[in-house]
């Protein structure tokens, strides 16, 4: 079901970008499927940025807990 | 002729009397006729009982008080304002609705404090009057904070004063610098650009932005908003942030460096809701990440701008304040919000699920629902400048909110595919389908028809604008690149599903800069800093100690005679009398 959304989505895109209904500011929103495609990447890139930045700025869970039993 | 009724006012006042009202039902009527008698002042003065309003940025000036050499204006109402006034109160019905049975009056106090006093900060005219009552609304969340009482909500409370409180100190600072430049207390416009005679207004923006939370001075959000209890963490996500738009949009509209901020703001705090793993520390970036939006609308500047951030902090309120409520249902109901505790909630909470799902596609601005008419006009106004690269990071931020707060919450909170929660969880609920209380969902009921009617009918929001709008949300080409982003962000999500479940972190965020390197001065401090100076101390002191003993001369002073001290010290008085003398 989701599938076939997703395929339909691609090719109304198309026709509709072919039959000039879309009016955009930029040049490179006219690219053919460029939502489609700056969602999925996008979505993938955020995610993937996220872990990478996880490495650097998360602690566990008890972090508060964890410190004030030290002092 | 009364010249005017102060909504603010009435609600801070009003609130005082909350704890000695005894009969329970008289008790809970009351508290939800304060926001309501606001509302009603508020429909009389647009309806211009007090007096037509002019059209923006023209205003109405109520109350106009001398004080020492300056005149304060404690009201100044105009479109902006009104309109800001309208959300606050109708937010602040239903959060007053869904804390209804909390269990310290108190709390209730506080929240009223808060809400009065953040109308009295919209209302102002003057830096004084504006500063007043932002000093109130800083301590008004202190207490809610504290109300929860445990240990965690406590050192949040401490936490969050101590922010507020340097950026209380930077607006004053900037305040005092702008009066004694040009000796106006008008709450206005501010001049920008760079140089040392810039600095006053550098403060000032200092203070509204870590207000508004804006990168990188936001974590105090994050950390704090998470930690008040379900009902007191309502108002939280309202207030303090919105009124620093707010006062933002009149300062210092048309800031470019706002622009940049806010649209990097509203990117990074997605970035960060990706990590999340608590329902209410997610939804709170998400209220850093859509101020972002507000923040850059700002600082573009255009009109088409300003109404956009001014239609977003109006929708934001509500759908912010329903998706809250909506995780602090689990909250409440079973004592916590953390997505490795729950899951298959869905059986005996659907209507908090339906509701949620309603204010998670409003955030993220999928047609028909709020979000869609607000985030638009603001995304518009960055292609309308030519600002390709405002308009990708705003439409990326799009697609982490939608990921976020539409597709991970709920799924993580209600249903993970189980059909029933865990064992814990599941003994402390009925056998019903209806376990949150029910005018918990009333008020968020209210809150999720607020956000149809918006998107739907988007003029009843329109027309309260500060400037006409010429936009129309509705196009073909926006419509459908919005539904095919989602379907594509949806793909994505189902794809790396599996990197979203992870263990239960904490994330230290810009407090990492704080925090860690912190913790190393500390244990510096501790140890070898304190070892070099007791080392120092006994090496002095011994130093001392060796040369009082070689100068000692025992012979000396046994001769000393009170005529030679005397003889000594005269001696000292006249070559200083000397020096005096030579010297004037």
């Amino acid at each position: 079901m989701f599938y076939v959304v997703m395929i339909l989505s691609l090719i109304l895109d198309l026709i509709l970008l072919y039959l000039h209904i879309f009016h955009y500011h930029f040049s490179f929103q006219y690219i053919p499927e460029f939502f489609a495609l700056f969602g999925l990447f996008g979505c993938m890139l955020l995610i993937l940025i996220a872990k990478g930045l996880g490495y650097f700025i998360v602690t566990d869970e008890n972090y508060y807990d964890r410190r004030s039993r030290r002092q | 002729m009364v010249e005017w009724i102060h909504p603010g006012l009435i609600i801070f006042l009003g609130g005082f009397l909350i704890p000695f009202i005894k009969p329970k039902k008289l008790k809970q009527a009351y508290f939800l006729l304060l926001p309501i008698a606001g509302l009603i002042i508020l429909i009389f003065t647009s309806l211009g009982a007090f007096g037509a309003i002019p059209s923006w940025p023209e205003s109405l000036h109520k109350f106009n008080i001398p004080f020492l050499k300056y005149t304060l204006t404690v009201a100044r109402i105009n479109k902006l304002s009104m309109l800001f006034a309208y959300v606050y109160v109708i937010a602040a019905f239903c959060m007053n609705l869904y804390a209804l049975r909390a269990k310290s009056d108190w709390e209730h106090v506080a929240a009223m404090i808060y809400v009065g006093s953040a109308l009295g900060a919209i209302f102002a005219g003057d830096f004084f009057t504006l500063f007043f009552f932002l000093e109130i609304m800083s301590w008004a969340p202190f207490f809610l904070l504290l109300f929860r009482g445990t240990k965690r909500s406590m050192g949040a409370a401490i936490r969050y004063i101590l922010w507020h409180h340097f950026s209380g100190v930077c607006v004053l600072a900037g305040i005092l610098m702008h009066v004694h430049q040009t000796g106006s207390i008008e709450f206005t416009h501010m001049p920008w650009g760079w140089g040392g005679q810039y600095l006053g207004y550098y403060l000032m923006l200092l203070g509204f932005i870590v207000n508004a939370a804006t990168a990188p001075f936001h974590s105090w959000l994050a950390d704090t908003y998470s930690e008040a209890s379900p009902s007191g963490s309502i108002y939280m996500t309202a207030y303090t942030t919105k009124t620093a738009v707010f006062c933002l949009i009149i300062t210092f509209s048309g800031t470019e460096l706002l622009m940049w901020m806010g649209t990097i703001t509203a990117l990074f705090a997605v970035i960060m809701a990706v990590l999340e793993t608590d329902g209410r520390r997610m939804l709170s970036y998400h209220i850093i990440s859509q101020v972002g939006y507000m923040v850059a609308g700002t600082g573009i500047g255009t009109a088409m701008a300003i109404n956009g951030a001014a239609a977003h902090a109006f929708c934001h309120i509500i759908y912010k304040a329903l998706l809250y409520m909506g995780a602090g249902c689990p909250l409440l109901v079973v004592g916590t919000a953390k997505f490795n505790k729950l899951g298959g909630l869905y059986k005996y909470m659907p209507f908090s699920f339906w509701l949620t799902i309603i204010g998670g596609l409003s955030i993220s601005g999928s047609p028909i629902f709020s979000g869609f008419i607000s985030k638009t006009m603001t995304i518009e106004a960055a292609e309308l400048i030519h600002r390709p690269i405002i308009f990708l990071m705003l439409e990326g931020a799009s697609i982490g909110t939608f990921l976020s707060t539409t597709l991970k919450l709920p799924w993580n909170i209600w249903l993970q595919g189980k059909p029933e929660p865990p064992t814990e969880i599941r003994n402390k609920l009925k056998d019903s389908a209806v376990n949150t209380p029910l005018h918990m969902l009333i008020a968020m009921g209210i809150l999720a028809f607020l956000c149809l009617l918006l998107g739907v009918y988007p003029n009843v929001l329109y027309q309260m604008l500060p400037y006409p709008v010429e936009f129309v949300p509705y196009t073909a080409t926006r419509v459908f690149s919005i539904i095919q982003l989602f379907i594509f962000t949806f793909l994505g999500f189902w794809i790396l599903r599996k990197m979203l479940h992870g263990h239960q972190t904490y994330t230290l965020d810009t407090d990492w800069f704080v925090r860690i390197p912190g913790t190393w001065f500390l244990r510096f401090c501790k140890g070898p800093l304190i070892s070099l100076g007791t080392m120092l101390d006994r090496n002095i002191l011994n130093l001392t100690h060796s040369i009082v003993a070689s100068i000692r001369n025992p012979r000396l002073e046994s001769t000393m005679t009170p005529r030679a001290i005397g003889l000594g010290i005269f001696i000292i008085l006249a070559l200083f009398s000397l020096f005096l003398v030579t010297k004037i």
